[in-house]
């Protein structure tokens, strides 16, 4: 792969507009701004339209003749469809609030980069073709024809926004920037203009139940050697099951998870915790993907891939869902699968097993998130803990765009965080909670062949992981999502070297103490608890 | 596509460097993509080879990188201490580009390679 400049050269950020108006500049593709072309095959699995070879270098992306017809009829019938989209195209009146606020338009300086302008990327558009004020002002009035140039815009700044919805935050008016882009992509969509690193795992997700199309024995045999690696640490080798019928609950968690350091360290917490707890539950490898890629494509496409969580509780008869630590996969959950999906009124309300809570905020979805169901366990003090075996971790914690913005969950990783580690410290308040940075790399966007922009993104993040690291010594980055866990190790890695990235449930049962363990020796990566070393 | 050939011996490779057939594949033909590659294999990096094509034909998968050096009795992180980018090795290995699967380097002098899978 290229070699990225140093992280010095990376951070010299030219904030100068280009001297011609913003409808006067069209876009040039740079390298490593960029993803490869989704493949011809995988847009056959989805029967998605246009599926072809093509590649965004190319002068010609191989369109249909009447593409531009498809297009704004796509339009046509998503501001039919969504009240919110025509209220997200009329009321902005570009105060600028969002204009500094993103990511990527602090990391590359990029105006096309600044919320309000990329979604002016649609709305002149809109204007043109749906305002009356557009159609006789035409320009003055913010409006512009669609054209070749206008389409490859928003296929190159559609996929440079993560969906993080930082912007939103900070708007007076509410505009959900990742709404527009979301329509943005959808209507690219109709085109066959996605790209591989989404359309690969959402395909793969369809055909084999999970971005990496892990088949169900590969998924099994992956977990079964999270318990060799269990036995030999702890003495305890847990014994979950698989597309078990008649479990109290199913589990379901991103494939990231089965597969990626560190994820599989955190899905080696669950196992610990699961085991202490005695809880009667399944893995499925049919519903073996919690996130879900076809949200970054389309909402057709997401319910497709959505779907099958429900289908096979319904199958297995579970009494509810309980999912892991992933980002995008709450925001789908929790704000979508209901009405595409539910009602699940074959489910009951989640309710603890173990301290009888009933999460009524999951009533209708019936599935809760594992930090809600550990903080509720923590406060029952239903486990028994030794944070001191993360004495050597000095943490911070990174709020997930997703589970953060998406649903308010700022508390209850907090609260199971305070309870497993000694030693915590906070980014500075700008940075956190609802004004979280993203990772830089979220909505499908942790491709190798775009590491240029990633990167950039990455830097607001990576900024306030080395302040504390620099302030406090913090070695750790604490989240509870699994591109999260992919994508800030390596732009921490460049950005603020030293500091490594864990889950949440990875501290959880490295602090965990369970009835009959041995005395432990080293954490849940095979590294010397504190206190130790030297017998290693 | 090129086609890399050393004494009689012939393999068609894809842009990328991955064996277009992986039926192709012998030790030999091995020994001509890691020349490709930089690289020249060690009785050790055989090994790592031989793991992920038997794990590959079983699960159709790129294993845990800690699995294959634990199955394997090496030391962790065996596969990028012997080639660095663990893509190498599967691609030494003849195995075809995997959806999903990429490693990721940050550190221009390169020796932190990193699994970025989508989430």
């Amino acid at each position: 792969m290229a070699k990225q400049p140093k992280p010095e050269e990376l951070a010299k950020v030219d904030y100068t507009p280009p001297m011609t108006a913003w409808m006067d500049t069209p876009a040039v593709l740079k390298p490593g701004n960029f993803c490869n072309a989704a493949k011809e095959k995988s847009l056959q699995l989805l029967d998605m339209p246009n599926p072809r070879t093509w590649s965004a270098k190319d002068d010609d992306w191989k369109l249909p003749d009447n593409w531009k017809e498809i297009v704004l009829e796509g339009l046509r019938e998503r501001l039919d469809k969504y009240r919110s989209l025509r209220v997200f195209m009329d009321i902005c009146v570009r105060c600028g609030a969002c204009a500094d606020k993103c990511h990527f338009f602090i990391g590359t300086g990029d105006p096309k980069n600044m919320p309000v302008l990329r979604a002016e990327l649609l709305r002149s558009i809109y204007r043109k073709e749906f305002t009356t004020a557009g159609k006789i002002l035409g320009r003055f009035a913010g409006a512009r024809e669609m054209s070749l140039d206008v389409l490859k815009e928003w296929w190159y700044y559609f996929f440079q926004c993560t969906e993080c919805r930082r912007c939103s935050v900070f708007c007076p008016y509410g505009i959900d920037q990742a709404e527009i882009t979301m329509v943005g992509r959808e209507l690219l969509n109709l085109l066959g203009l996605n790209i591989d690193w989404i359309m690969g795992p959402a395909s793969a997700c369809y055909h084999k139940g999970n971005h990496l199309g892990l088949e169900p024995h590969t998924f099994k045999s992956s977990i079964e050697f999270f318990l060799d690696d269990i036995e030999e640490i702890t003495g305890i080798r847990p014994e979950p099951t698989f597309n078990r019928k008649g479990a109290e609950i199913l589990f379901v968690t991103p494939s990231g998870d089965v597969f990626a350091d560190p994820g599989t360290y955190t899905c080696m917490g669950y196992l610990l915790l699961f085991h202490e707890l005695g809880l009667d539950y399944t893995w499925s490898t049919y519903a073996s993907e919690g996130g879900n890629f076809g949200f970054f494509t389309s909402m057709d496409v997401a319910q497709k891939l959505n779907y099958k969580i429900y289908a096979e509780a319904k199958r297995l008869g579970v009494k509810w869902i309980l999912g892991g630590e992933c980002g995008h996969m709450w925001r789908v959950l929790n704000q979508y699968m209901d009405t595409w999906n539910g009602p699940a009124d074959f489910l009951e309300v989640p309710t603890s097993p173990i301290t009888g809570t009933r999460f009524d905020a999951a009533k209708s979805t019936k599935m809760i998130h594992i930090a809600e169901f550990t903080a509720d366990l923590m406060r029952h003090g239903k486990l028994k803990l030794d944070p001191s075996r993360n004495d050597n971790k000095i943490l911070t914690w990174h709020d997930s765009c997703n589970t953060a913005r998406g649903m308010g969950f700022f508390e209850e990783p907090r609260y199971v965080l305070k309870k497993v580690v000694n030693n915590f410290y906070e980014m500075p308040e700008n940075t956190i909670r609802e004004k979280t940075f993203c990772c830089g790399s979220g909505s499908g966007l942790n491709a190798s062949e775009n590491m240029d922009i990633r990167l950039k993104g990455g830097l607001p993040r990576a900024n306030a992981v080395k302040y504390v690291n620099e302030k406090f010594g913090v070695n750790f980055v604490g989240n509870i999502c699994a591109i999260d866990r992919a994508a800030l190790t390596t732009s921490i890695d460049y950005w603020a070297p030293g500091v490594r990235v864990t889950g949440l449930h990875e501290l959880v049962g490295n602090a965990l103490v369970m009835e009959g363990e041995k005395k432990r020796t080293s954490d849940l990566r095979g590294e010397p608890l504190p206190g130790c070393e030297a017998e290693e | 596509m090129k086609t890399v050939s050393c004494s009689d011996i012939k393999a068609t490779l894809d842009d990328e460097g991955f064996l277009t057939d992986s039926a192709e594949w012998n030790e030999e033909v091995a020994c001509l993509i890691a020349a490709e590659e930089g690289v020249e294999l060690t009785e050790e990096m055989m090994s790592i080879i031989r793991f992920l094509r038997g794990y590959y034909y079983e699960y159709h998968a790129f294993p845990i990188l800690r699995q294959v050096c634990r199955d394997i009795h090496q030391a962790r992180g065996c596969i990028q201490d012997n080639f660095v980018d663990p893509m190498r090795a599967w691609k030494i290995a003849g195995l075809p580009h995997l959806v999903g699967v990429e490693f990721i380097s940050t550190d221009p002098e390169g020796r932190i390679y990193e699994t970025s899978t989508p989430g």
